[in-house]
């Protein structure tokens, strides 16, 4: 409790925290605030600049656009007449849960590698080091190529990837923190005084890996959403019908020039979030660093 | 103290600024890339030379652009399909499997050995050989079986059935001189090439450029661009922006929505009504027997409002497709479908699916508008009931099931960019390597067969119309548009672009 | 300290080792590149006798060895698709990724550090917002937008620079501050953050007032474990930069590994893969290497396993 108080003083962290809320409301929220379907299409209204106004009828393709004389794009239209508000809105929620997902996943795995490695020691370390060197080696496109067609592609195969792109960060982070905090003393005292592993563990070892684990966590967010539109750009991301704002992102890239809100609009949304969230993890480190009275 | 400590780092930064610059400086020493002469013409494309042995040409741009600059054919194929005098001035067919070639004289390759009927043998010869066989197709279609010299300046072919695309064929056979061809290993040859043609090779950095000088001694007009680069330039906005500083000529493989970049201070766009035949591929092994069923293969053509997708899509640049056939070989009965979705809905209630079903929809993505058409298309079906899933193959993938006949659903394909009826309809007949939809019907195979083997003009347009007849009214394609090209040139060049892709950059002259 | 590096090199050849016979096996469980090399016309026959005449039929275990077999003696096979060797290839493309990714590199490095420095020196004043603002512009940024915003102006607008390509100080500028600005970025957060850590904690000693000797001491312990997550970012750093400069060689046309890697892995043409993936893997170890002996220097303790 003290620690979300803490938090909450912090101009850094609340304000990080606020565009969280924002984002999760949004992606939560989306068919409530979404004024278009975020799939139909439109050719006739492609290509349409910010505020553009279109007269619907009842189209051919939505049942879902609303019954209105003219209704508003408010950030215009993507290459194939879609709404790009509304796709921004939807969007959220396949990027915050992919970009979540991935980074949940390969923080917990990387740390808990990492974590082990760091503290046993022996052949745990040995092995986990040379995996760990084996894959940093390894080209990722190469690896997620062959992943995403030996998966056959889809939301889960893709967060798989993405965790997997980046759980090695963490490990070798953490290792590292393991290895001089286990030297500077504290777990040697906490062993004299009877503790557990595992109780060393959580106590000792892990509040002092988890603001490096934070740290890295908010570098990751961004990464996964922009490593999504890294693999669309190569054709082996996400299914095309479903909105991300890593697609749309790619989506833009031709049009740069002359349809700059394709491209841009969810550059923007990637980084107010990854703001939000990197705020969030500065604050949080600040306040778990235990050798911090700042 | 400690603050002392800290100002010492500090003013270490000027210190760590000039290390950059010296790093950066030592880096700019190193002058990897050859600059190209300054009067050079440079055409950008997406991807690069994939060889430049003659007998491995595996795609029309731009390892065919290339080649048809090195190396001439017998006989060279005009843009609107006609077959002109190339290597060969004069040509007849003997009887029905017989075809005589006279050859020009006084021709030279660009190692100075002359040019006989020895080297046409040669080179057809090593056509037949593997790896050469799995790519060059002359052989294998023309059911040619000899190659005969008559004399040093005429030579026969030999084919087991008649053959009609004879001359389609011998467009895409280049001669290699054999003495050159013999003496070196493969290796070599597919870095160093040799040929009669117009230009000559200067230099292949593969993966970044390629290099052209002018043949001063090739036997038709010299081409009038002396230095030609082709260079990979794979981003469309570099192409474009190349265009604008004047580093680029020929920005090549443009889209409709980005053409209009291509008109700047000292740049023009150029669009070409193209031959490539846009369609979506309707799978007849998938496991949903609906689309056996022409009810719902018509039905799938009407549902979509293709002269829409012109206007906007495409801004209006091409036309809907009106047979499997290229014009002037297409049957002028036929008409498009036309957008008519309560007919699609009538005809998917009749065939039995009034409630829709799930459809699958590969594509692979490589122009940047072949996403927008599919989700267009996936819309329109989407209106009629049919509950689409697009699928994005990568190349490799989309090529296995190409090559399996394995797809589920549609396919999104452009095809056939080339005027030759017997040739474009050979795709569905039945034992057909690359019949993608699996589609199989003994009577069409017939229509086609005898089509291909019979010489008089009008039977075989009698033939061959009937074979359209029966692949467009049992809508064996969802029939889209031809794909047109857009490229942009700068005002150094005039050059008029073939609706084939093909660059004949030794047909393009300074632009006054 | 000997034995330790001895060690290490051992290891690094080991992983080698196991990243080459990975790539090996994915990729040949991956797709048919004989697919990519014929006509889509050509019949079973012919794609068989092709599939033979490139040694593609032959068990993949016996080819893996043939393969290791002949790259010990340099060979590395050739391109399927463009039937050149991959060794001369490679030599093509290499120098112009170590170029690019060592300008980009050793500019994040340098600049990096000098930013984070001064950004945790003027703590919580306009310079330290300036430098975060910039750093995680830095990292959310595409890469081609970035890229083309800057060609647009430099390149198009004012033509002071070329549009893409390679050959000379002028061509890398663009490319290199493309790729190195997420870079940058990073550092320069991540020297912030430790520079406050030694900040701090040299406070507290001088308000203790204790012996200089100690001081000193707990200086140099403090930058020492701050020193670590750098290098280890650094080297990481290193490693996503060249995996992020695909698409940086896309958009300027820069003739690298990147780009060629990652065509071959579209058209499966396994033997450039390989070739690449031995080159890369080979550079990750250097650096690994280099930031393992690095972390022994800093922290003699970490040498003593």
């Amino acid at each position: 409790m003290e620690v979300l108080t803490s938090l909450y003083r912090s101009p850094q962290t609340r304000s990080g925290l606020i565009l969280l809320t924002v984002v999760i409301i949004v992606a939560l929220a989306a068919p409530l605030l979404a004024p278009f379907s975020p799939v139909d299409v439109d050719p006739t209204a492609r290509l349409l600049p910010p505020l553009s106004r279109v007269a619907t009828s009842s189209t051919h393709s939505g049942a879902s656009a609303p019954h209105a004389e003219s209704a508003l794009h408010l950030l215009g239209t993507d290459s194939v007449g879609r709404d790009v508000l509304s796709r921004l809105i939807y969007g959220s929620r396949l990027s915050l849960t992919v970009g979540f997902l991935a980074v949940l996943i390969s923080a917990v795995f990387g740390s808990l590698v990492g974590c082990l490695s760091g503290y046993w020691g022996g052949w745990v370390e040995a092995l986990s080091a040379w995996l760990i060197d084996v894959q940093l080696s390894f080209p990722f496109l190469l690896l997620a190529i062959f992943l995403l067609g030996a998966l056959g592609g889809g939301t889960l195969a893709v967060v798989f990837v993405l965790a997997l792109g980046t759980w090695v960060n963490y490990a070798r982070i953490v290792r590292a923190q393991v290895l001089s905090i286990k030297n500077q003393g504290y777990v040697e005292a906490a062993h004299a005084t009877g503790a557990g592993t595992l109780r060393v563990l959580l106590v000792h070892i892990l509040p002092n890996t988890l603001s490096p684990i934070c740290v890295v966590a908010s570098f990751s967010m961004a990464l996964a959403i922009l490593t999504e539109a890294g693999l669309s750009f190569l054709g082996v991301g996400l299914d095309p019908s479903t909105p991300s704002w890593g697609t749309m992102l790619n989506d833009g890239r031709d049009y740069l020039l002359t349809a700059w809100w394709i491209a841009t609009m969810p550059g923007i949304a990637i980084g107010l979030t990854v703001l939000g969230v990197t705020l969030f993890g500065e604050g949080l480190r600040e306040l778990l660093d235990p050798r911090g009275v700042r | 103290m400690m603050r002392r400590r800290w100002k010492k780092s500090e003013l270490s930064s000027p210190r760590r600024f000039t290390l950059v610059l010296l790093l950066l400086g030592t880096a700019a020493l190193q002058v990897s890339c050859g600059s190209k002469p300054s009067s050079a013409i440079v055409i950008a494309s997406v991807s690069d030379v994939s060889s430049l042995d003659p007998h491995l040409l595996d795609s029309n741009h731009p390892t065919g652009s290339v080649i048809w600059s090195i190396f001439d054919s017998l006989v060279r194929r005009g843009p609107d399909g006609a077959d002109l005098p190339r290597l060969a001035t004069s040509w007849e067919r003997i009887d029905d499997l017989t075809w005589r070639f006279h050859l020009r004289h006084g021709v030279k390759f660009q190692d100075g050995s002359p040019f006989t009927a020895a080297d046409v043998k040669f080179s057809f010869d090593r056509m037949n050989k593997p790896p050469f066989s799995a790519v060059q197709q002359l052989w294998a279609q023309t059911t040619l079986k000899e190659v005969r010299t008559v004399d040093d300046g005429t030579i026969e072919l030999l084919t087991a059935r008649p053959s009609v695309t004879m001359l389609y064929w011998l467009e895409e056979a280049f001669i290699a001189p054999k003495g050159y061809y013999s003496s070196h290993d493969a290796a070599y040859l597919n870095t160093h090439p040799v040929g009669s043609g117009p230009y000559k090779l200067v230099e292949w950095t593969p993966g970044d450029h390629l290099t052209l000088t002018a043949n001063r001694d090739y036997f038709g007009a010299a081409a009038a661009l002396k230095d030609v680069v082709f260079k990979v330039v794979p981003d469309v906005s570099a192409r474009l922006n190349g265009l604008a500083t004047g580093d680029i000529d020929l920005a090549l493989e443009l889209s409709p929505d980005t053409i209009g970049q291509a008109k700047t201070a000292h740049s023009r766009p150029e669009e070409v009504l193209g031959l490539r035949k846009v369609h979506f591929g309707i799978s007849q092994n998938s496991k949903l027997a609906a689309l056996r069923d022409p009810r719902v293969r018509r039905a799938l053509n009407y549902a979509i409002d293709v002269p829409t997708m012109i206007k906007t899509l495409m801004h209006g640049s091409t036309v809907p497709l009106t047979s499997v056939v290229n014009p002037p070989n297409a049957d002028p009965t036929l008409t498009p479908y036309g957008y008519h979705p309560d007919r699609a809905r009538q005809l998917l209630a009749e065939a039995g699916y009034g409630q829709g079903f799930d459809l699958d929809i590969d594509f692979s993505p490589f122009w940047g508008q072949d996403k927008d058409t599919c989700e267009t298309v996936a819309g329109y079906l989407n209106a009629v009931g049919i509950r689409t899933k697009l699928h994005a193959d990568e190349w490799n993938d989309f090529r296995r099931k190409l090559s399996d006949q394995s797809f589920d659903g549609l396919f999104f394909a452009g095809w056939a960019a080339l005027i030759n009826p017997s040739v474009e309809l050979v795709i569905f007949t039945c034992k057909q390597e690359d019949n993608a939809s699996g589609y199989c019907d003994p009577k069409y195979d017939d229509l086609v067969h005898r089509a291909s083997t019979e010489y008089d003009v009008g039977k075989r347009k009698a033939l061959t119309d009937a074979a359209q007849k029966m692949v467009w009214n049992d809508a064996y394609w969802i029939f889209l548009w031809r794909a047109s090209l857009y490229a942009g040139l700068s005002d150094r060049i005039d050059y008029q672009l073939r609706p084939d892709d093909y660059v004949e950059i030794y047909l393009a002259k300074p632009r006054s | 300290m000997y034995s330790f590096a001895i060690g290490k090199l051992l290891r690094a050849a080991t992983v080698l080792l196991g990243v080459s016979f990975l790539t090996f096996i994915i990729g040949h469980a991956s797709g048919d590149p004989v697919l990519l090399m014929v006509r889509g016309d050509a019949t079973a026959q012919q794609k068989a006798d092709l599939r033979h005449s490139l040694g593609l039929d032959r068990p993949v275990l016996t080819q893996y060895a043939s393969y290791v077999g002949n790259a010990l003696h340099g060979d590395l096979g050739i391109s399927y698709r463009q039937r050149i060797a991959v060794g001369q290839l490679i030599r093509l493309r290499l120098p112009n990724s170590l170029e690019l990714a060592g300008a980009a590199f050793t500019a994040a490095i340098f600049l990096g550090f000098a930013l984070g420095i001064l950004a945790a020196l003027n703590r919580d004043r306009a310079v330290d917002h300036a430098v975060a603002g910039l750093s995680i512009l830095g990292q959310v940024v595409p890469g081609f937008w970035l890229g083309l915003m800057l060609v647009l102006l430099f390149a198009v607008h004012w033509q002071i620079l070329p549009v893409s390509g390679s050959g000379g100080l002028a061509h890398l500028v663009l490319p290199a501050a493309t790729l190195a600005l997420p870079t940058l970025g990073r550092m320069a957060r991540l020297v912030r953050a430790g520079m406050l850590d030694v900040l701090s904690s040299d406070y507290i000693r001088t308000a203790r007032a204790k012996g200089l000797t100690e001081r000193q001491v707990l200086l140099g312990h403090a930058v020492k474990n701050a020193l670590l997550p750098l290098v280890t970012q650094a080297g990481l750093e290193f490693g996503d930069m060249v995996g992020s400069a695909f698409i940086i060689e896309t958009v300027f046309a820069w003739p690298g590994l990147g780009r060629m890697t990652v065509n071959a892995v579209l058209q499966r043409d396994f033997l450039v893969v390989q070739g690449c993936v031995l080159v890369t893997a080979a550079g990750f170890v250097v650096i690994n290497l280099t930031v393992d002996l690095l972390y022994a220097w800093i922290d003699p303790r970490v040498r003593g396993r």
